[in-house]
């Protein structure tokens, strides 16, 4: 059932002018650009990593919670109509949206890799188990949180003003163009809260040993994302049927 | 059958719950086709879509352990980005048919679509949208259909069709349909539950029914 609304998805961006490739292309292109331009204005190196590959690693982070949020938070509103079939439950879509943008994400994560690779600028992984794992934590967190704003926008359709409000400034508190390492130390818990800063920070740990891990945890990361998992489901199995009637 | 138990609906409103159904205790027949009569507003739609299970009661249960189809209106599920082959495949592959070449061209023969049959649907006339959807559920096999006005929209020689394939329908299943036009529910129907005031009374005899239906509308007019 999911494969079917699956491929649903799919084939709906596919009659776009560009076709599904854009898909791909522009999230691509979005950060390569911006990790270039990065790199233009100063230094090669932070933290002993380059700087193309750090900007690249933050911008990923963000790119997987904001476009995940945005697509799985709207998915049960957009599919709408499908619900009249009794076999469409909104979980379905949500699932679906969810697994639609991995698949994105992955293939544009392929692309950046291959980029990287053609330009000579390959590295060895250090821990890619822990990268895989963070991505997939990522993954799960941003649909729950996606999952909560999906039901909330059933209900009160102006919390969609609210996430983008809160949506924005995320670029520029969870270390996508900054490291944890420049800032103070006073300044840390302001920022720690935020999932997202681990995330990254940890994401580039996993890519290179030397950038080391101060000041965040994994144990952090994975405590919120069950947290905000089955918050998120719990929410969704009390409200499901009203959804429906919305 | 389709047993109604205990079911309370109610729409959330600005001046509190609107309920539609309290504890509303009815066996619904489905052993021929039965018409939904009732008022606009009466809940005809709502109590279709609890049947259909695309939506649920607050309270209650409603039991069947036949296989029903989706309530067939207009637009259901129908993306009209999409060609109305790629729809035909997924509604084919949500309802598990079995071989979905098979059904594709059983829809495709029997909505008269043709070559704009790979075109997307949103170029389709409503006309031609009926069709389409009505030979989508037309070409699984459940044993109650649901309909909502959705074949009034074709023209006499499809909607001939239409009913000499529910009338063979008819044989093995039963058929759920609400519509507002009696030529329309004379011409497919045998029986009717009406509803007023959030009560359902089933009448047997069709006419019989639409009698009660039309001189209680009567009645209330005089009674203004």
């Amino acid at each position: 059932m999911i494969f079917a609304l699956f491929l649903r998805e799919f084939q709906s961006k596919f009659n776009d002018k560009f076709g599904l490739s854009w898909a791909f292309i522009e999230p691509f292109i979005f950060i390569a650009a911006l990790s270039f331009i990065r790199g233009l204005i100063s230094g090669d190196d932070v933290h002993s990593i380059p700087l193309f590959i750090f900007m690249m690693i933050g911008l990923v982070g963000l790119q997987t919670l904001t476009t995940n949020l945005q697509s799985v938070s709207t998915s049960i509103r957009r599919n709408k109509p499908l619900y009249a079939f009794r076999q469409v439950q909104p979980l379905a879509a949500v699932v679906t949206a969810g697994f639609v943008e991995l698949s994105i994400k992955t293939g544009v994560i392929a692309l950046l890799a291959l980029s990287l690779y053609l330009l000579g600028d390959g590295f060895e992984i250090h821990d890619p188990l822990l990268l895989i794992t963070l991505y997939i934590l990522l993954w799960l967190f941003s649909v729950s949180i996606g999952l909560v704003f999906g039901i909330a926008l059933a209900f009160v359709p102006e919390v969609d003003k609210i996430k983008s409000m809160l949506t924005r400034p995320l670029m520029f508190i969870s270390c996508v163009f900054f490291s944890l390492q420049d800032l103070p130390e006073y300044l840390w818990p302001y920022f720690t809260w935020n999932p997202l800063v681990h995330f990254n920070e940890l994401a580039r740990y996993a890519c290179f040993e030397s950038y080391g891990h101060k000041g965040v945890s994994f144990s952090f990361v994975v405590e919120i994302t069950i947290v905000f998992l089955f918050l998120s489901l719990s929410l969704y199995h009390i409200t499901w049927k009203k959804v429906l009637s919305r | 059958m389709i047993k109604l138990e205990n079911v309370t609906k109610s729409y959330p409103s600005k001046m509190g719950p609107q309920y539609i159904f309290k504890n509303l205790n009815f066996d619904f027949p489905t052993e021929n086709n039965v018409a939904i009569l009732g008022k606009n507003g009466a809940g005809k739609s709502t109590l279709f879509r609890m049947l259909a299970k695309s939506e649920y009661p607050d309270k209650g249960r409603v039991l069947t352990n036949k296989a029903m189809s989706w309530p067939v209106a207009l637009q259901t599920g129908v993306h009209p980005q999409m060609t109305g082959r790629e729809n035909t495949r997924f509604i084919g592959r949500i309802n598990n048919v079995a071989s979905l070449p098979e059904y594709e061209e059983k829809v495709q023969a029997f909505a008269e679509l043709d070559n704009r049959f790979d075109l997307p649907v949103r170029t389709y006339s409503s006309g031609m949208r009926a069709k389409f959807v009505f030979a989508c559920c037309m070409n699984i096999d459940f044993d109650i259909y649901l309909i909502d006005e959705a074949t009034s929209v074709g023209d006499p020689l499809f909607r001939k069709k239409a009913r000499a394939s529910l009338k063979e329908k008819s044989e093995t299943a039963g058929v759920i349909m609400v519509s507002h036009e009696l030529d329309q529910i004379r011409e497919f129907c045998t029986s009717t539950v009406i509803i007023d005031d959030g009560k359902l009374s089933y009448y047997a005899d069709l006419e019989e029914g639409i009698d009660v239906y039309t001189q209680d509308a009567a009645n209330k007019k005089s009674l203004k």
